[in-house]
């Protein structure tokens, strides 16, 4: 049996918005194996972006403990977060975030400059990474110069580049047509089942949902798993 | 620390048109720094280089006001002065009145004895040069009453670019000849500053050619001295002398004030206001605007690359190197401008101390004023990229992803 891998034990988290406190997360358990693909569901407001956001250590939860492949994030400083995320997770994003004034190989190349490899190892890994999406001959176009889906795939291979455990995409085909969407999920498929990588997905499209191995949906801070989930 | 540079050269690139327009607008404020300091810098080592032992009595009254000839010798025969010499205002300029430049009328013996450590002859009669060119323009001045020596600034310019033997006419506009044609000039020699409150623009002649002229009759005007420079002997009190030289004639005709060399320029610098603080305002003025426009056009992308920080901490970079790349941007950009700046001012040094010679000696863009110019200009682009890029290290990474950049 596979360890797990990505816990949240009792977490709660609340934003206050207009003076009034919003209670977002109520004392969380939540448990994902190591090599899961895992699509987090549920209205808008109802968690998921916070659950991804604290086990990526963008956000700290208010009680509770986050742990991710042994490592308590939730108990990080400011200063630990930054070098942990470099090496144990990858974002994609739903608006790609690629930097517009950096070509796709460079965009890839970024992440792999906090790694300890040289600059040749890190053109060999970001091209790498380039062909896993499929996109090595568009290595050198600038983000206004690709498609969305391109784009979407270039944030994935940005995201694998320096080969992290957990691979957390929040609605990764939220602005694509069906097609490049489509690609997308087999790609993050493919990472899953070949690389074994652990991913964690927010989507509001059950489609895209059903790609996972498991579908977990999140009403009002419970979390309630899919009875139709793939094993 | 991680510096991603490829982005920071990336951003330096990418916005060409605010990047370049910030550019200029650092190099105007760099050679702005540049020139009026280096003005105020002229107008101080005038000032500084001025003897302390030569004294310059001048009329009472006012400046403009000529004393007598008479007075020479009785200033000659007071204990403890050296050497006197006549020193008038001419006033006449060459062919058109925008070639105007600064003559006076001198005793030409005692006023070269005078000035052997404040100009250097470096070329006389028939292009004589090194020791012998002194000589050889003090037997040029005894020979013929027209005679005059120019500094090198009047030979090298093409505006005026008198030679040695060249005959100048000047036309003048203090003492008109009576027949209305111009006063006739014979270059002698040519002479180099060697104090920086000489001018090199400045020429000198016979005092009895002027003074001659106007006892017969071939020129308009009163005969006069104009003020005595005054060289003292070493080690003599200096105030004791002027007050000693003053009291001769408190009871006229013509009071007179003596001062040293030094207050006597101290006094033409102020004679045009307090200079000094008036561009000092000015310029203060125009580099705290472009200072703030500098600052202001930082924070705009500062603002703007929120969404950015935020990208970079999902990566794994820290706040900081967010802050950091503002910071390097604000600075390579400042650089550039102050670069450019610099060299506006260094390739304008010639023509600018050429406009300036005649009311600001010594204009000139030192290694002092370089510096000076890098260092401001590194401040500004530190403080404006500290400015624009602080606040990521108080952002928080899922707002910032939020931002729309």
């Amino acid at each position: 049996m596979t360890r797990q891998f990505i816990t949240l034990d009792q977490v709660s988290k609340s934003y206050t918005r207009g003076g009034e406190k919003l209670q977002v997360l109520d004392q969380l358990d939540l448990t994902i194996p190591e090599g899961d693909f895992v699509a987090l569901m549920g209205p808008s407001g109802s968690g998921k972006t916070t659950i991804l956001n604290l086990v990526g250590g963008l956000d700290s939860c208010d009680s509770g403990t986050v742990s991710v492949a042994g490592a308590e994030v939730s108990a990080m400083s400011r200063r630990e977060l930054p070098a942990w995320r470099s090496r144990h997770v990858g974002f994609v994003f739903q608006s790609y975030n690629l930097l517009p004034v950096l070509t796709a190989h460079e965009n890839v190349m970024l992440p792999l400059q906090l790694t300890p490899l040289s600059a040749a190892e890190r053109r060999k890994q970001a091209d790498f990474a380039l062909s896993v999406v499929d996109l090595s001959d568009r290595a050198s176009h600038r983000p206004s110069q690709l498609s969305g889906g391109q784009e979407q795939r270039v944030a994935i291979a940005r995201a694998i580049a320096s080969d992290p455990d957990v691979i957390i995409a929040d609605e990764p085909t939220g602005d694509l047509d069906r097609q490049s969407a489509d690609d997308v999920l087999e790609i993050l498929s493919r990472l899953n089942a070949e690389l074994g990588k652990t991913i964690l997905m927010v989507t509001h499209d059950l489609i895209a949902a059903k790609k996972a191995r498991r579908i977990l949906e999140l009403d009002k801070g419970l979390l309630v798993e899919d009875p139709q989930q793939e094993a | 620390m991680h510096f991603p540079l490829r982005l920071a050269l990336r951003h330096l690139m990418a916005r060409k048109t605010r990047n370049g327009l910030t550019i200029v607008a650092i190099s105007i404020a760099a050679f702005l720094l540049c020139f009026l300091i280096a003005i105020v810098q002229g107008l101080e080592a005038s000032v500084q280089s001025a003897s302390t032992t030569r004294l310059v009595t001048q009329s009472a009254v006012s400046l403009f006001v000529d004393l007598p000839t008479s007075y020479q010798h009785k200033i000659d025969a007071v204990e403890g002065v050296h050497l006197t010499t006549k020193f008038r205002w001419f006033g006449a300029y060459y062919q058109a009145r925008k070639n105007f430049f600064a003559q006076f009328a001198v005793d030409q013996d005692r006023f070269l004895d005078m000035y052997t450590s404040d100009i250097e002859i470096v070329e006389g009669p028939g292009g004589v040069t090194g020791p012998e060119a002194r000589i050889a323009v003090q037997k040029a001045f005894e020979s013929d009453r027209r005679a005059a020596i120019i500094g090198t600034g009047l030979r090298d310019n093409e505006r005026f670019g008198f030679q040695i033997g060249d005959q100048v006419p000047l036309i003048p506009m203090i003492y008109p000849r009576t027949d209305g044609s111009a006063w006739e000039f014979v270059i002698v020699g040519c002479y180099r500053p060697l104090k920086a409150r000489i001018p090199d623009t400045t020429m000198y002649f016979r005092a009895d050619y002027l003074n001659e002229a106007i006892v017969s009759g071939e020129a308009f005007g009163d005969h006069g001295a104009g003020v005595y420079y005054v060289n003292t002997e070493e080690g003599v009190p200096v105030e004791q002398i002027a007050e000693e030289i003053d009291e001769l004639f408190v009871n006229g005709p013509q009071r007179t004030q003596t001062i040293t060399e030094a207050a006597f320029a101290s006094f033409f610098v102020s004679a045009i206001g307090n200079l000094p603080l008036f561009l000092g305002t000015i310029g203060g003025a125009v580099l705290f605007s472009i200072f703030f426009s500098v600052v202001n056009t930082m924070m705009i992308t500062g603002r703007q690359r929120l969404q950015e920080a935020g990208i970079l901490q999902a990566l794994g970079f820290r706040p900081l190197v967010s802050t950091n790349l503002l910071v390097f941007e604000g600075l390579v950009i400042s650089l550039i401008g102050g670069g450019g700046g610099i060299l506006i001012a260094y390739l304008s040094e010639g023509v600018l101390a050429q406009l300036l010679g005649q009311s600001i000696q010594n204009y000139q863009i030192t290694p002092d004023l370089v510096l000076m110019a890098i260092g401001t200009s590194s401040v500004l682009g530190i403080v404006a990229g500290l400015a624009a890029g602080l606040p990521f290290l108080r952002s928080n990474p899922t707002e910032a992803l939020r931002s729309s950049g």
